[in-house]
């Protein structure tokens, strides 16, 4: 049953990878993947179930492992790829007759996305730390040619520096697990389980304090690198400019939190190993950091892929900042705000991948009027940048207020009254772009008529999900935060 | 076969070596030279992995270094070589940091790595893993794989930068743990394999272009 349902999660998506690959037709590729994601989808929420039974669920002699935090990210995963996936079909054919896109390479897009929605899977399931790495890794290398699936200069540029970028990072963060599975070696003597994080868990407190702090900065530079922590940020701008919208929204929807999960498994290891002021610190820092770096680029900017991609560098910086102040409400608010945070950068993605349709361009100053051209995505980007910015009645107020309460709560008044200042600097430059865009006299090229109305339906289910987290949170996700907030505590 | 004192001085011996290549990268300016550098590195890494397996009885690396000899001491240098050719780009011509101070930097690096590794090395408990004496090495390798791609621009080199990187990374695998579980090895094998390839693939698509590879002429992206 155990083993079942992990090849369930991992191989639907990895069959749909490898069917796709062989499918000539367009329909019946793309009818696959939607298929695929909506059965992993299911998959995924039964995994849901077991471990909220269980507390865990493990197999093939721990080598797959799941708990309340891995079935947490590997829902917003699969949720987000069955998001993107339907987007895709109606995205892509419209790239396809507007001739942006050569037909015959369509079949590749889809190959990809289904290969990179499995790497992810298979960071989350395994519970060998050489594993979560290779998946890592992997999730650059199925990316690198959807970055680069436009083939201009541009996006070679942009995926080039992409891939080095996070292949340095990774790098660095491999020896920081080469050292985790050192200091493990010395207290565990077989080498088969000194990777399973379970087992370096029970032996944490033999594990060596100064190798394992060592350990945690490789491994924050490395996977920070590929969450977009600053100062290893500066690949994203660029992938999530030239990147399809889909592409980039499951990037930030999906891999940022792939990424983050990935952090949070060492911090718990650190954490439990060499008490809670190291690691803490070191989060707090870099999330600052990371807040602080985007605003300029917010309140400056041109292309509003890149606005979004800095405004993505600033909730990860928001993310790493309450998990550092190490409380359990800190916890529970960086927890919902890696929920609320991929919703609405779904809907703010995928509108403005129908607004560039619409105006074939992602510069700022281009489009303008949108309400007038495409009045939907106009309205649905309006709304969600007042979700994003922490607005109440959508989900990241209640995130961000929370968090905000556990700084205070937690004696950091001086990082928590930097954090909403930087918060509060980020909305000024969203309304100023978002409402350039949204409001004023339309262009003459521009062509009017909503490119897909599926997409607008599935936004709009999207942002009644944030308005309900931010007004009536279901007793169940409190439940289910609450026991990850136990395996976070380690 | 080899007991393991003797294979401890060769792995002593061929880790001096594989740093050497790593510095008469940095002094060269010719890809070529580059890539027939790491090759040779890659083979002495190999070697080293070997060395592990007779002299230590570790046979779960034996894959890891046979791998490490047919792709990166063969396969990727060969391909690699092709990409030169086609591209017809054979020299780093403009440095942002001159040979003589390069290497100089690297000097001061490995006196870095050597600072860094001591932590980790007085960690150990058993003092019979005379193999980790090779982990300031190792360090000093990634290193100056990070200094190489920092200041050269071709994109070959880069990727040369990169594996370099890696090989340190292997190296110190070895060093201070006998190298990792046979399925990750091979895994992380397999990842750099195909980053390597995907990484020349693009230097092909970027020539074609852009007319040159210089990394530095990717720079309308900013902001």
């Amino acid at each position: 049953m155990n083993l079942a349902i992990f090849f369930l999660v991992l191989g639907i998506p990895l069959t749909a990878t490898i069917c796709c690959i062989f499918i000539q037709r367009r329909w019946v590729f793309q009818a696959t993947t939607i298929t695929a994601t909506a059965l992993t989808a299911i998959a995924a929420c039964i995994l849901a179930v077991m471990v909220f039974v269980n507390t865990s669920v493990s197999a093939q002699g721990g080598f797959f492992y799941a708990d309340a935090l891995s079935a947490y990210v590997i829902l917003i995963v699969t949720g987000s790829a069955l998001v993107v996936a339907i987007y895709s079909v109606g995205y892509l054919d419209r790239q396809v007759s507007d001739g942006k896109i050569d037909p015959k390479i369509l079949r590749l897009y889809f190959v990809l996305l289904n290969l990179f929605h499995s790497t992810m899977l298979l960071v989350l399931l395994s519970n060998n730390l050489g594993i979560m790495w290779i998946g890592i890794e992997s999730t650059t290398l199925a990316t690198a040619f959807l970055v680069a699936f436009y083939d201009r200069e541009s996006s070679l540029e942009a995926a080039w520096k992409y891939v080095i970028i996070s292949s340095v990072g990774i790098t660095l963060a491999l020896f920081g697990i080469i050292l985790t599975y050192y200091s493990g070696l010395n207290a565990v003597h077989t080498s088969a389980d000194a990777l399973n994080w379970t087992t370096l868990m029970s032996v944490a407190q033999k594990l060596d304090p100064s190798i394992l702090k060592l350990a945690f900065v490789f491994v924050l530079i490395g996977f920070g690198t590929k969450a977009g922590l600053a100062p290893m940020h500066t690949w994203k701008p660029d992938a999530y400019a030239e990147a399809p919208a889909p592409v980039t929204a499951l990037m930030a929807a999906g891999l940022v939190n792939v990424a983050l999960y990935a952090i949070i498994r060492f911090y718990i290891l650190v954490n439990k190993s060499v008490g809670t002021t190291f690691a803490p610190t070191l989060l707090i820092t870099f999330g600052l950091l990371s807040m602080a770096v985007a605003l300029p680029f917010i309140l400056v900017q041109k292309d509003v892929k890149r606005l979004l991609a800095y405004s993505s560098v600033e909730h990860v910086g928001i993310i790493a900042f309450a998990l550092g102040l190490g409380t359990p409400l800190g916890y529970f608010g960086a927890l919902l705000h890696m929920l609320n945070n991929a919703i609405v950068k779904l809907v703010m993605f995928l509108a403005v991948g129908n607004i560039r349709i619409a105006y074939n361009s992602k510069i700022i100053r281009r489009i303008t009027g949108a309400i007038k051209i495409v009045p939907a995505s106009a309205t649905l980007l309006f709304i969600g940048m007042f979700a994003l910015t922490g607005w109440p009645p959508f989900g990241l107020f209640v995130s961000e207020l929370t968090i905000a309460t556990a700084g205070f709560g937690s004696g950091n008044i001086f990082p928590t009254v930097l954090f909403l200042f930087l918060v509060a600097a980020v909305f000024v430059g969203l309304i100023s772009y978002v409402s350039e865009m949204v409001f004023g006299e339309p262009p003459a090229n521009a062509r009017a008529g909503e490119p897909s109305v599926v997409s607008i339906i599935v936004l709009t289910g999207l942002l009644l999900i944030s308005v309900v987290l931010g007004t009536a949170m279901p007793g169940t996700l409190f439940e289910f935060l609450q026991k990850i907030v136990m395996v976070l505590k380690g | 076969m080899v007991d393991a004192n003797t294979a401890s001085h060769l792995i002593d011996i061929f880790a001096a070596t594989i740093l050497v290549t790593a510095f008469l990268i940095v002094s060269s300016r010719s890809l070529l030279f580059y890539v027939r550098l790491f090759a040779l590195q890659s083979l002495l890494l190999g070697m080293v992995a070997l060395l592990v397996v007779v002299g230590y009885g570790e046979s779960h690396i034996l894959i890891a270094a046979v791998l490490t000899i047919l792709i990166k001491a063969i396969a990727i240098p060969v391909a690699l070589n092709r990409i030169i050719k086609k591209i017809e780009v054979q020299k780093e011509i403009a440095l942002s940091i001159n040979i003589p101070l390069s290497l100089l930097i690297c000097g001061a690096l490995m006196i870095v790595a050597s600072s860094v590794a001591e932590p980790i090395l007085a960690a150990q408990h058993q003092t019979t893993q005379t193999v980790s004496r090779v982990l300031p090495s190792s360090i000093a390798m990634m290193l100056i794989g990070l200094f190489i791609m920092m200041t050269r621009k071709k994109g070959v080199t880069q990727i040369i930068g990169l594996l370099t990187m890696e090989n340190g990374l292997f190296l110190s695998g070895l060093a201070i743990t006998y190298g990792m579980p046979l399925i990750v090895e091979v895994g992380i094998f397999f990842d750099i394999m195909v980053a390597a390839m995907i990484l020349g693939v693009f230097v092909f698509r970027i020539n074609q272009t852009f007319e040159t590879i210089n990394i530095d002429e990717l720079r309308s992206l900013r902001h």
